[in-house]
């Protein structure tokens, strides 16, 4: 975990109300994991950090964030030399088998984020990989061409304007078959209609929540877990889908 | 250049401080959460978080957001207990060369009077810091610092039960705050804290519903400050216990605000949480300043604003 008061390399909108903010912070790239995040300052006059997962740790740091409010629009509207001071890596990020030979990554919307970075890893180690990635409709969905390589991606859509047209969630019964580990990022209630299909698979999922300090310090965002109450920014944010109590939350 | 104080003279052992800075309950976990980042060794004191009879989960989500000058947060009190805060972090902050003060919080004047019980003579904790800003469940919720008389009474059984230093955290939901600091004084408090959070809430407009699991929540950050400022300054001179000034210290001027306006200490919040050094820099600065302005003693401009030398009022009325 580190400081850093990093330049910005770049920053475009990919899609609408969504930007690559790329950063040199090489301290923070060289220790980060998929599926970690940085807790970003969005300068003068904002009282809270934002929590941005890990979208790409090579040469830069590379955040996707889409515009929700004050702080992300902030973050938005930064140029390319401007300064962020950002700290991270955090949290636990997704921890994959060594013994995992066909991993499927199921990313709703921006959850692609910290997929595609894990993606990259996992083909790297010369693991089988397949990305299904769902949305509304197509200005939703992560661009296609800035996949890796040897990705096998599937794409759906609830209006059929790119991939497959439907949930997200139709498609899985034939994907999960042949997957030794799923990982997901994607809203809570993708992964309530996620548990009746994956039954029988071993499911790590990341949690989103508005977080304080991002250190497990302040209780802003806790999850209720079999284990007890827990701290997504520090105990998270990926959890086993067991064991988060999710008609409790 | 001397920035140390006594924090309790008024009770019998007291409690020496290097500084006057101290972590504010809430916003720096148990004392190690940040320590990465920052070297909490240096820090005057660091009150952990708001401590209850049994573990409590804390409210729905979500619990804390951004305001156009601060934060508002409905936690919901989630911390593990007193039970734990004795067996598993009092053994470590007895090692540590920073006082550790526990934030107590109740529904009842008997669970505040026993949470003190439990934490006397504990090793490791320096004081006890009470959190009075807690509903009342016995008075339909209403905060018990709302109540000159009810605040008393929590003070006294808090008093009654340890012999540690008292420190009374007042809430600035009130109409008059120096009958409630008065009546506290009285019951035994070794020192003040003001302030905890303002009420507040925020509405989704898009979902039409609070914005807050909890409904309610706190309002903390740079909008307190002027608020908590203002009670300092008319507490001061109402009462002889010391006080601690809380709420939007972000930089050494602001603390500055306090201690000029009668805080002997202060302590630092929201802050923390947006930069886990916050509480470092500003004692930093505020040693600067004291160079800069050739003061020894840090204590020697506690309460200085409440003089009769309105000089300086011409310049501000006229800028
Ligand atoms: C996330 C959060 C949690 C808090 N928890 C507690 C608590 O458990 N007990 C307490 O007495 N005050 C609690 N507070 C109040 C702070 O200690 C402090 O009094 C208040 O935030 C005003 O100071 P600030 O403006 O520097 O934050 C909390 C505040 C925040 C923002």
């Amino acid at each position: 975990m580190k400081r850093i008061t990093a330049p910005v390399i770049s920053n475009r909108s990919l899609m609408p109300e969504t930007y690559l903010l790329e950063v040199d912070a090489p301290p923070i790239a060289a220790e980060a994991r998929p599926g970690q995040f940085c807790m970003v300052h969005c300068g003068e006059g904002y009282f809270l950090r934002r929590p941005l997962s890990i979208h790409r740790a090579a040469d830069g740091l590379a955040f996707w964030l889409r515009v929700v409010g004050r702080g992300s629009a902030a973050l938005a509207g930064l140029h390319p030399g401007d300064k962020v001071d950002i700290i991270g890596p955090l949290g636990n990020g997704y921890s994959v088998r060594p013994g995992a030979r066909s991993l499927l990554l199921v990313a709703g919307g921006m959850g692609a984020a910290p997929l595609a970075f894990l993606a990259r890893k996992a083909l790297r180690e010369e693991r089988s990989v397949t990305l299904v990635i769902g949305g509304r409709t197509r200005t939703q969905i992560y661009p296609v061409e800035m996949l890796p390589a040897g990705l096998h991606v599937v794409v759906v859509t609830e209006d059929g304007s790119q991939g497959e047209k439907g949930l997200l969630t139709d498609f899985l019964p034939g994907l999960v078959r042949n997957a030794d580990q799923i990982f997901s990022c994607g809203p809570v209630a993708m992964y309530r209609a996620m548990r009746q299909i994956v039954v029988d698979r071993p499911v790590q999922v990341s949690m989103e929540a508005w977080m304080g300090c991002g250190m497990g310090a302040c209780y802003a965002c806790t999850t209720l877990t079999r284990q007890g109450p827990k701290q997504v920014c520090r105990d998270g944010p990926v959890f086993d889908i067991q064991d988060i109590l999710w008609d409790e939350i | 250049m001397d920035l140390s104080l006594e924090l309790f003279p008024r009770h019998p052992k007291g409690l020496r401080l290097k500084n006057p800075i101290i972590a504010a309950s809430g916003t720096f976990g148990y004392g190690n959460e940040y320590a990465d980042m920052v070297d909490a060794t240096r820090l005057g004191a660091i009150v952990c978080k708001g401590t209850t009879l049994e573990p409590r989960p804390g409210n729905p989500q979500p619990r804390l957001l951004e305001t156009p000058s601060g934060l508002l947060n409905s936690i919901g009190l989630q911390n593990i207990g007193v039970g734990a805060v004795i067996r598993d972090k009092a053994p470590l902050w007895a090692t540590w060369p920073v006082p550790v003060i526990v934030n107590i919080a109740g529904e009842t004047v008997d669970e505040f009077g026993e949470l003190a019980r439990r934490l006397d003579g504990v090793p490791g904790v320096a004081a006890i810091e009470v959190n009075i800003s807690c509903p009342n469940v016995q008075r339909g919720a209403q905060e018990f610092g709302a109540d000159p008389e009810q605040a008393a009474l929590v003070a006294r059984a808090v008093r009654d039960a340890t012999s540690l230093p008292v420190i009374v955290k007042l809430t600035p939901n009130v109409g008059d705050i120096v009958a409630v600091a008065r009546a506290v004084a009285g019951s035994g408090a070794d020192a003040l804290t003001l302030t905890n959070t303002l009420r507040g809430m925020a509405i989704d407009t898009k979902r039409k519903r609070p914005v807050l699991g909890g409904i309610t929540g706190g309002l903390s950050g740079p909008a307190l400050k002027p608020v908590a400022v203002a009670m300092v300054y008319s507490v001061y001179k109402a009462v002889d216990v010391p006080l601690i000034g809380c709420g939007g210290i972000y930089t050494a001027s602001d603390a500055l605000e306090f201690l000029m306006a009668g805080a002997r200490a202060v302590e630092i919040g929201s802050a923390s949480i947006l930069n886990p050094d916050a509480a470092v820099r500003v004692i930093d600065g505020l040693g600067q300043w004291l160079i800069e302005q050739r003061v020894t003693a840090v204590t020697e401009i506690v309460g200085i604003a409440q003089g009769e030398d309105r000089s300086g009022v011409a310049f501000y009325e006229h800028h």
